[in-house]
């Protein structure tokens, strides 16, 4: 995965060079609506809302921010929907909304293929997080307070952190309460607030780590956590999934070639460059830059959607 | 960062941030130049009846956020416009009330009944210069209030307080709003109800839109700010339209000719402090509880200025005291009403739910217990905020010493303005701001809609303010409410769990049963005041 990762960076870069000329022809008519599926003022909504000031101030588009939240990106995939594929509307979400999340709903409002997916932007940091007066330094030190009679409250973000957090405690041998929050921000203030015990978090616990305040128990993604790289893989303790996640810029379904790639070009300029406000924050708070666009995009989600469907087997067991 | 630094840093961003433009090569900081046309308007705005300030932040709100954008940077100068607005508005209601017999903002109410007797007397300038005097020195010591303790209360929140209190805490809220705005206890809980219940369009935790009948048209969900326009200023208009047909009949109020000294001497300033500082003392405390609006600290300002009244001149005659005393009152209101949104992110009045709405629209400010975590390593940028906050309010008050008096002498000319002129402004100036937020035609249905709730509401006598304010609160309160009841481990007993939520819903209910009570015809009166409000 890393290796089709730095693949489909490099596919990106050449595509930059190669479609410049064909991006340049097309241009908005109109102002572009940015939808975020996230809260306003957390870190991914500002991730959503520099890449949008980003494609304004370099293309002279007219970019206008706005928060569509709920149900777990739904909210804004319905929205997202309603909008003619003329790039005049597009989406800031995270991919779990088309892979996991398809999966597990009831009546799903929409479909993986309903979309036009135009690039990552990061990856998160995916972790488990405690306050570090608590004591814990691993989730076997938790699995330990669980099993000596305390009741552990775990704060996740999404459905399918609920469902990992039922699968991580299935390894373990404990229970968990899980209680769900909003973003992860949520999580994070609920587990500074003492209200809950550990919480996942994407990126936003960062600052808090670096202050000492905060503790990395785990690393949820394929990699170490860059602030926290001595933090154990979720690997070690026998469970078979990973569960960052990639921020991403989709379109509504059968948008054309040109304005596909136009967007394409315009957001990987944005990301690679290392003096720009949304590199410098993303470099900061989550993964870094992270390009994967057009079909490799697409068949990393196609990868992603299978995964999902293993994570839902497993919680319903 | 120390305490000291973030609040050097929260000036800094005032005073050195981005600078609008330059003169002699000094540079005007942008947010110092809201806070100033903020004011400006706000006088101008409080001294013509018919718009009043929460009128005015409604309308610039959208098109602010469609100038400034949606980034961090937008916060301090749309903020500091709008606590301009609050501040200016708060003075210049008393213009019309003392030269017109005209409240221009239901706050002034009172100052009609000293200020305009004095106007006859041909102390108009006193009156207003009296007004002034007493308006600015009760903000100030508001606003001082709410800078020494809205951080402590928050600090206190974020640590005694977990999921199922800060829901009860809620509830509390609520059930004052419902309770003590308004003629009755159970049109206020109606109006909260309804508010929670058009909220809960489209939200929530599940897969797919709730409550949409699966139209598209509500799968959105309810969008916040037309919604809100609609109930509180278009609704208005509609009532505001038919009272004008009512009145069609009225005599117009005939000037008197001014004369004599009408200047505020030091020793009359002396005179009025000790009915200054009680009613500053009595306005803040009231302010702090959500719901009560200033209307209320008022009433009991000029009461309480009564009782210790001993001069020639009765309360009601035209005297100084009487001005002074519900002015600082009702201008002592505005800032210890900003206590419970900043510690808690809970709004309290009409003012304050434009200043949460701002922050929600731009991002990167979430009034609550959050904001003030003095974290040492890391800077934390809301807490930066708040402080720039507190000094764009504390420029707005200089302002207002400084030349707010002589801005306010300058208004008697607003309230000539006929209202069959103003009315159709104020319609169409919001239909703009509402097209301009959501540049979407749903958004008018939405606000048609709401703009016939808004009218059904004030008809019935249903106060609107309960409405908005549960609206807004909908989504924290059903959040927390889920998570007490997850953490509780799916207890059904989760919101009586502990000592203190029993507590706060005990008050609750206890509040709706006191408020409930026959009342005597004096607070009648208030309430009714209140209630046309």
């Amino acid at each position: 995965m890393k290796f089709k990762m730095f693949k489909g960076a490099v596919a990106a870069l050449a595509l930059v060079g190669a479609t410049s000329a064909t991006a340049e022809n097309w241009a908005p008519e109109g102002p572009v609506s940015v939808m975020i599926a996230f809260q306003a003022g957390g870190g991914a909504d500002t991730m959503g809302r520099l890449l949008a000031q980003e494609l304004s101030e370099r293309n002279g588009w007219e970019v206008i921010p706005e928060n569509v939240t709920g149900r777990g990106g739904a909210a804004m995939a319905e929205a997202l929907l309603d909008q003619p594929a003329d790039g005049l509307a597009i989406g800031i979400t995270v991919s779990e909304a088309f892979t996991y999340n398809i999966q597990a709903a009831r009546n799903p409002t929409y479909a993986l293929d309903d979309f036009t997916y135009l690039s990552t932007i990061t990856g998160s940091q995916m972790g488990i997080i405690a306050r570090a007066d608590r004591g814990w330094t691993t989730l076997a030190d938790v699995a330990a307070a669980a099993q000596a009679g305390e009741d552990i409250s775990f704060g996740a973000m999404s459905q399918k952190l609920a469902d990992a957090a039922y699968v991580i405690g299935k390894a373990l041998d404990v229970e968990f309460t899980t209680v769900m929050v909003k973003g992860g921000r949520g999580g994070l203030n609920g587990v500074v607030a003492k209200d809950i015990d550990v919480a996942w978090a994407a990126g936003v616990q960062t600052p808090g780590i670096k202050a000492g305040d905060i503790f990395n128990l785990v690393s949820a993604e394929e990699d170490a956590l860059r602030v926290s790289p001595d933090a154990q893989m979720l690997a070690e303790y026998n469970v078979p999934f990973t569960f960052g996640v990639k921020f991403m810029v989709v379109a509504p379904g059968g948008m054309s070639e040109d304005v596909s790639m136009a967007y394409q070009t315009a957001i990987a300029e944005v990301l690679n460059d290392p003096e720009g406000e949304l590199n410098k924050m993303i470099s900061r708070a989550f993964a870094g830059p992270v390009v994967v666009q057009g079909n490799d995009l697409r068949a990393m989600l196609d990868e992603g959607y299978a995964e999902a469907g293993a994570l839902l087997e497993a919680a319903s067991e | 960062m120390s305490v000291l630094e973030y609040v050097w840093a929260g000036v800094l961003a005032v005073i050195a941030g981005p600078a609008a433009f330059e003169i002699f090569g000094l540079g005007v900081p942008i947010t110092v130049l809201m806070v100033f046309g903020g004011f400006v308007i706000g006088i101008v705005g409080g001294a013509t009846p018919g718009l009043a300030g929460p009128f005015l932040m409604a309308v610039s709100l959208p098109i602010l956020l469609s100038i400034f954008g949606f980034t961090p940077d937008a916060l301090l100068p749309v903020l500091g416009f709008l606590v301009g607005v609050m501040k200016g508005a708060t003075v210049g209601g008393a213009v019309p009330a003392i030269l017109f017999n005209t409240p221009g903002t239901p706050d002034a109410m009172l100052t009609t009944f000293d200020g305009y007797p004095m106007a006859q007397k041909g102390q108009a300038g006193k009156a207003l210069r009296t007004a002034h005097f007493a308006s600015v020195s009760g903000d100030t010591f508001s606003d001082i209030v709410l800078f020494t303790c809205a951080p402590f209360l928050a600090i206190a929140v974020e640590a005694y307080l977990g999921f199922g209190e800060k829901a009860a805490l809620i509830l509390l809220s609520l059930a004052f709003v419902a309770a003590v705005v308004g003629a009755s206890p159970m049109k206020g809980m109606i109006a909260a109800f309804f508010g929670l219940f058009v909220a809960a369009i489209a939200t929530g935790e599940d897969s797919y839109p709730r409550l949409t009948f699966e139209t598209d048209f509500l799968a959105n969900g309810v969008p916040l700010i037309t919604a809100v326009l609609g109930v509180l200023i278009l609704g208005e208009v509609l009532y505001a339209f038919e009272q004008m047909w009512r009145d069609r009949r009225v005599e117009k109020i005939k000037e008197v000719q001014q004369e004599g000294d009408q200047r505020l001497t030091w020793a009359e300033r002396k005179r009025l402090f000790p009915y200054i500082s009680v009613s500053a003392l009595i306005g803040t405390g009231i302010g702090a509880l959500p719901g009560i609006g200033s209307t209320l600290a008022a009433t009991l300002g000029y009461a309480t200025g009564d009782r210790m009244h001993k001069g020639p001149v009765k309360f009601g005659d035209g005297t100084p005291e009487g001005v002074a005393a519900t002015e600082a009152a009702n201008s002592s209101v505005s800032g210890a009403n900003l206590i419970p949104v900043l510690s808690l992110g809970i709004p309290g009045n009409v003012g304050a739910v434009f200043l949460i709405l701002a922050a929600e629209s731009i991002g990167g400010f979430n009034p609550g217990p959050g904001v003030f975590r003095f974290t040492t390593s890391e800077v934390n940028p809301e807490l930066v905020i708040a402080f720039g906050l507190f000094t764009a309010m504390m420029l707005a008050n200089i302002m207002n010493w400084i030349i707010g008096g002589r801005i306010m002498a300058a208004c008697g000319v607003m309230s000539r303005i006929p209202k069959q002129v103003l009315l159709p402004i104020v319609l169409l100036l919001t239909l703009t701001a509402i097209y301009v937020q959501e540049t979407d035609f749903n958004a008018f249905y939405f606000a048609f809609a709401f703009a016939i709730l808004g009218y059904l509401m004030r008809k019935l006598k249903v106060p609107t303010l309960p409405f908005v304010i549960a609206f807004i609160l909908a989504g924290n309160l059903e959040t927390s409410i889920r998570q007490a009841f997850a953490v509780s481990g799916g207890d059904s007993w989760f919101l009586f769990k502990s000592p203190l939520s029993i507590l706060f819903l005990l008050i609750a209910v206890g509040v709706i049963i006191f408020f409930s009570r026959p009342k005597k015809p004096a607070a009648n009166k208030a309430i009714a005041a209140e209630r046309d409000s």
